[in-house]
């Protein structure tokens, strides 16, 4: 019995912790300009999160090492460096992105101006990562994201026609608004949203902190095959409400507020309570993802300490890089530069990064020498080859596609 | 290693060498990867090797070398150079070389290299202590476990 409940805790955890701010801002934009036309982004996405994460999740598992230490020895000191700053560049991004997102967020609950309110996230996340166990952590936030289910509950209640839904999804076509490159500009948005490289990096180092073996890597699974599904139905539930609300009335999303109109339209006052809440856990919970990514991706280049399993004072260099990042975050909002904006860049330089840390971690997994009888089975290998070529298409097309498009104008 | 990496050695050119009675593809098995102590406390990488040849010809790894002296060296151009300036000029001697574990200070070698040794005696610890005594022990908590 308590294991199925610490079962369904990590599956449920991995369905509330899956979106992000750039899960919430693409989807909705995305929804809002193109309908259900690029919905099937969303499913290759998620498809190639789930093959990225199961993999990195089962070398954490045999070998305990995370996906950095695997860079720096397969790429040597000089490739691993750039991989590092490149990586670390997009996740930073991303991390400035999500604290933006929780004053966004408390922002729309308390009508001050996330400015002010952007210098106490930095130190609410920031205290989260020095003292707060990671399990901890987990759990709180994955089960409050939770509260984002209220899209769902707000499509079901506006009642759409879902066959003509089911349509737009399996015939996309381009919206005549808009051109051919947006549209792919766009894909490459979506497609960077879901499979932002953080969740690797945090999913793999989150094993070895967890001390996973060979004996977790069936929860390790079901967590990734069961919840990321499940997880990427929210994102889905988030752009059909856009479609259905935003679409027809001619909002583009440019605000968190407009993320969540639907959900006042549909469910009313309590509704936007709820959403509001799964927007803060959503983003909190990122924010700290993103921030311990930053820390343990350089921590394991040069090889220090890391971990929130040892007391800070046991790894002074790994929290020394939290506390700099953390400071370097708050000071980048701090510029003015608007959250939302640095979310639609992160998902695309999410896009670009991504063969950086997958190609490594699809070599080792192929490695008998470490892996044992556990490396990649022929299904693994097979959609683990097919995402190369995709990532890979992606990362390319997708400065000139944004540079064409004037970021998607 | 990277600069001896041309000489003849093992297959297909590449520094084959005996580690502990051991042969292995050194540049593969060992260069870059995780050190950690006999506590099980992660203390830096494999960032070069110290080679000698055999009368028989073979290549023997003699020491793991750690730290900046021994990564700068291998990074490319004035960022090379930069980390070994700082390094020497952090370090307390007038020429430091690199920073060097014996061989049979190695108990194991797996996904990780196990050292016989605890972190503090490894030559590189330093930074880790600086940041340690003037960052983080002045935060409270630093020496509480997480909650």
């Amino acid at each position: 019995m308590k294991r199925l409940l610490s079962v369904a805790l990590g599956v449920l955890t991995a369905i509330g912790g899956f979106v992000d701010i750039g899960d919430l801002v693409t989807n909705a934009l995305v929804g809002a300009r193109f309908g259900l036309s690029l919905a099937w982004v969303v499913v290759v996405g998620v498809l190639g999160i789930i093959v990225f994460a199961e993999m990195s999740g089962r070398v954490a598992a045999i070998t305990g090492r995370a996906t950095f230490d695997l860079v720096r020895e397969r790429l040597g000191p000089r490739a691993g460096l750039l991989n590092l700053a490149g990586s670390m560049a997009v996740t930073g991004l991303t991390f400035v992105a999500e604290i933006g997102g929780v004053a966004l967020a408390l922002e729309l609950v308390s009508s001050v101006n996330y400015l002010l309110l952007v210098p106490f996230t930095g130190l609410a996340v920031w205290l989260v990562l020095w003292r707060v166990r990671f399990s901890l952590l987990e759990n709180v936030f994955g089960l409050l994201g939770l509260a984002l289910l209220v899209f769902a509950v707000a499509v079901w209640r506006l009642g759409p026609d879902w066959s003509s839904l089911l349509d737009q999804a399996t015939h996309p076509s381009v919206p005549g608004s808009e051109g051919v490159p947006t549209y792919w500009y766009y894909a490459v948005a979506l497609f960077g949203a879901a499979m932002t490289p953080y969740e690797v990096f945090f999913f793999s180092s989150g094993g070895v902190e967890e001390k996973w073996t060979e004996k977790d890597l069936g929860t390790s699974r079901l967590n990734v095959f069961v919840g990321f599904p499940l997880g990427g139905l929210l994102s889905f539930a988030i752009a059909i409400s856009a479609a259905l609300v935003l679409l027809p009335a001619g909002i583009e999303v440019d605000t968190l507020g407009q993320v969540g109109l639907p959900v006042s339209e549909a469910v009313g006052r309590v509704g936007i309570a709820i959403a509001l809440l799964g927007f803060f856990a959503a983003t909190f919970g990122a924010a700290c993802e993103t921030g311990l990514s930053v820390g343990y991706s350089v921590s394991q280049y040069f090889g220090w300490q890391w971990g929130k399993y040892v007391r800070p004072r046991e790894a002074a260099l790994f929290h020394v890089v939290l506390l700099l990042s953390t400071i370097a975050g708050v000071a980048t909002l701090l510029t003015t530069v608007d959250p939302i904006k640095v979310t639609e860049y992160s998902v695309v330089f999410s896009a670009v990064a991504l063969p950086l840390t997958y190609f490594p971690i699809l070599v080792v997994a192929n490695d008998p020498d470490y892996m044992g009888e556990k490396v990649n089975g022929r299904l693994a290998n097979g959609l683990g080859q097919v995402y190369l070529v995709l990532v890979t298409l992606a990362a390319l097309a997708a400065i000139p596609l944004m540079l064409l498009t004037k970021a998607g104008q | 290693m990277s600069r001896r990496r041309n000489e003849p050695g093992g297959p297909g050119g590449r520094a084959g060498a005996t580690a502990g009675g051991r042969r292995m593809d050194a540049a593969l098995r060992l260069l870059d990867h995780q050190l950690v102590d006999r506590d099980g406390r992660l203390c830096g990488k494999v960032d070069d090797l110290e080679l000698e040849r055999r009368d028989d010809g073979t290549l023997v790894v003699t020491a793991i070398l750690t730290g900046p002296g021994a990564l700068g060296p291998r990074l490319p151009g004035v960022l090379g150079r930069a980390t070994v300036a700082v390094w020497r000029r952090l370090h307390g001697d007038a020429e430091p070389g690199a920073s060097r574990i014996p061989f049979e200070r190695v108990a194991e070698i797996d996904s990780a290299v196990r050292l016989t040794m605890s972190r503090a005696e490894v030559p590189t610890h330093g930074l880790e202590r600086w940041a340690r005594e003037n960052v983080v022990e002045k935060l409270p908590g630093a020496g509480r476990a997480p909650e």
